[in-house]
């Protein structure tokens, strides 16, 4: 049934480099992360250093200047933050080939408390500040401000906003909220932004005329801008128009476990994709709204040379979502985004390769296994699974690996109850087995693991035990 | 690899901070220049007509008129020269309503200092004359120059600071009232 969905052709051929081409692309993608961390923290010496040639330093000659200055070197270092956090979101494809879709948003999150001190240490400063160069305390200073100052109200807003996304964004991590909640809350974001630049305009000497800053800024806000329009609404819009995605049908693989095959269009332009993940929208009543992260658990099966073919998602109903999907109905239009990640043969660095994969965290195994290039013999691939079962489209890995010469290791069987921070099932942990006795070229092989949180945690435990180095680690998170 | 991220993020954002302080300084000393040029042309420009400006106000003061027109309208270019030498004489004589210029008080902003002062003839307010607008940054220099002849043009309409204040500029209009105000009380208008 599924063998159907081997390309004839061996995909992913365009990535078929000879070997140890990988250590030069590693190399490069390297660079770009350094070049990529020390763009965004010049961006914030930038908009310092701009006030400063704008003759800023002359505010500092009385302590109310000071106080002020300060203040507005705290805004506008926010103001570079959450633009840098805007851009992280944007899934922009030099961000996301770089870094990846998780780490990005790893890093969005952590610039999300920072900023939201700065902007707070903004406004505190500037009504102390101000509040001293009229001989008023902070708080009438703020009132008069709110009152007073055009655009100033706006200003304020857009604070509470501020505060009211990150606060809530926090919470709903650690409450688990539903996605949709959270994802509304995150909508505030640009309500907050765009209530803030009034006052930048007419209060603030960002956009004043005459100066440098203001075509930073301008530079800068209509870049972040477009870069949202571009690849959050337009790309989307134009992958499922372009690819013109149709559910054919629903497929049950194991119980629980579905895979869902869809037709569509220039399907070419997918390969490679292998263990990247899409946003898929069912457009069916009830469903279209849900946007689903999935990865393809097949390269795109092609029937002629225009790209017309086959798509393969296979999905466990974890949440309420997927749930659904399992009834979702043949001839569903489905909407796409992606590919997205560097789960993929883009993080690449070795010429050996290790692939774990427990649960259904193997499906996205099975993609990369089909087309991240690598030579007989130098491919190991860990399944895990309580059962046999459950070790989902095994069948089609094995079959994989023996045209494409890897190794294939089956692990079933319970967790070991004593050892917790075990990964194998309790009889190898009995037997004392590690990863390096699976995998002995470890050290030296790239390292894909997809399956759930703590159990992943145990695997990427053992495998920098045998040696392996953080950046030959890659790791595919269901629970972001 | 990440010592190398670290190494070259600290290194430009210094390297660009640097270059950023250094051209502020450098904006700082042409800005003064300008200033003390500007101020130094405001002089010159009173010094060539100094004569002609410093009869006229001693004229004004001896109680002519037809020569006082002429000097306030070049006194709209060189008032500075003149208010301090014509500003100390109508103080002692401000109880009688007499003409002559007469400074507001100094009033805070946090946008920068703003002080007005009003050239007073014959009990009318003949000209309004800013001596410090709010200049904190270049965006208020910009809205000072917007709001200034918009409110002078409005005070010598209403002849008191009654009027209304500049939309966008409410801070720079308040201030600029209150001095006038101050001014206006000084000279018993």
């Amino acid at each position: 049934m599924n063998t159907q969905l081997l390309p004839a052709l061996p995909a992913g051929s365009r990535d078929r480099k000879g070997p140890g081409s990988f250590r030069a692309r590693h190399r490069r993608r390297l660079f770009r992360t350094d070049l990529l961390t020390t763009t965004a923290w010049a961006s914030i010496a930038a908009a310092v250093a701009l006030w400063l040639a704008d003759g800023g330093t002359s505010e500092f000659s009385t302590l109310a200047g000071a106080v002020t200055a300060l203040g507005i070197v705290t805004g506008l270092a926010g103001m570079d933050l959450v633009l840098l956090m805007l851009l992280l979101a944007a899934r922009i494809p030099l961000i996301d080939q770089t870094v990846g879709h998780d780490r990005a948003l790893e890093f969005h999150r952590k610039l999300g408390k920072p900023s939201l001190y700065l902007l707070l240490a903004h406004g505190l400063l500037i009504a102390i500040g101000y509040g001293m160069a009229e001989g008023l305390d902070p708080v009438s200073e703020a009132v008069s401000l709110w009152v007073l100052v055009p655009d100033m109200w706006l200003a304020f807003i857009s604070m509470a906003l501020f505060i009211a996304v990150v606060v809530t964004s926090l919470v709903a991590v650690r409450r688990r909220f539903p996605y949709e909640f959270w994802y509304a809350v995150h909508l505030l974001t640009y309500a907050a932004v765009a209530t803030s630049l009034p006052h930048q305009f007419s209060v603030g000497g960002l956009f004043a005329e005459g100066t440098w800053q203001r075509w930073y800024w301008l530079a800068v806000c209509i870049a972040t801008g477009a870069a949202l329009l571009h690849y959050r609404v337009l790309e989307p819009v134009i992958a499922t128009f372009r690819h013109q995605l149709t559910v054919s049908r629903v497929v049950q693989v194991a119980p629980g476990v579905v895979s869902i095959e869809m037709h569509g269009l220039r399907l070419n332009e997918l390969a490679g994709a292998g263990g990247r993940f899409f946003i898929w929208r069912f457009l069916a009543p009830g469903l279209w709204w849900h946007p689903h992260p999935f990865s393809l658990s097949a390269e795109p099966l092609q029937f002629d040379a225009s790209g017309r073919g086959l798509l393969r998602i296979t999905i466990r109903n974890l949440g309420r979502g997927s749930a659904q999907l399992a009834g979702v109905k043949p001839g569903t239009k489905v909407a796409v985004e992606g590919p997205y990640g560097i789960f993929s043969t883009a993080a690449r660095s070795r010429d050996r390769v290790v692939m774990i994969g427990a649960g259904i965290g193997i499906t996205p195994l099975r993609a990369l296994l089909e087309s991240t290039p690598f030579a007989p013999g130098q491919a190991t691939v860990i399944l895990r699974g309580r059962s046999e079962q459950e070790l989902y489209l095994g069948d089609e890995i094995l079959e994989l690996a023996r045209n494409r010469g890897a190794t294939v290791f089956h692990l079933t069987g319970p967790r070991s109850a004593r050892h917790t921070g075990s990964w194998l099932p309790d009889s190898a942990t009995d037997a004392g087995h590690r990863l390096a006795d699976y995998a002995p070229g470890i050290a030296d092989a790239d390292v894909y693991v997809c399956g759930p949180g703590a159990w992943a945690r145990n695997v990427l435990e053992d495998a920098r035990a045998a040696g392996v180095r953080e950046d030959q680690l890659h790791y595919e998170r269901f629970d972001w | 690899m990440r010592i190398r991220a670290a190494v070259s993020a600290a290194l430009a954002s210094a390297g660009i901070l640097l270059a950023g302080w250094q051209s502020g300084i450098h904006v700082e000393d042409t800005r003064s220049a300008a200033a003390s040029t500007s101020a130094g042309t405001n002089g010159a420009t009173g010094t060539t007509g100094a004569t002609g400006t410093n009869g006229a106000t001693g004229s004004s003061s001896s109680g002519s008129g037809s020569t006082d027109t002429g000097a306030s309208d070049t006194g709209s270019s060189g008032a500075a020269g003149t208010d301090s030498g014509a500003a100390a004489e109508p103080t002692t004589g401000a109880a009688a309503k007499a003409g002559g210029t007469y400074a507001g008080s100094v009033v805070q902003t946090r946008f920068g200092a703003v002080q007005v002062q009003i050239t007073v003839k014959a009990g009318a307010i003949t000209d309004v004359e800013a001596l410090q607008l709010t200049d904190d940054d270049r965006k208020s220099i910009q809205i000072s120059n917007r709001a200034a002849p918009l409110l002078r043009s409005e005070v010598l309409a209403a002849q008191s600071a009654d009027v209304q204040t500049i939309g966008g500029a409410t801070v720079t209009s308040v201030a600029y009232l209150n001095s006038l105000q101050a001014a206006l009380d000084a000279a018993n208008l």
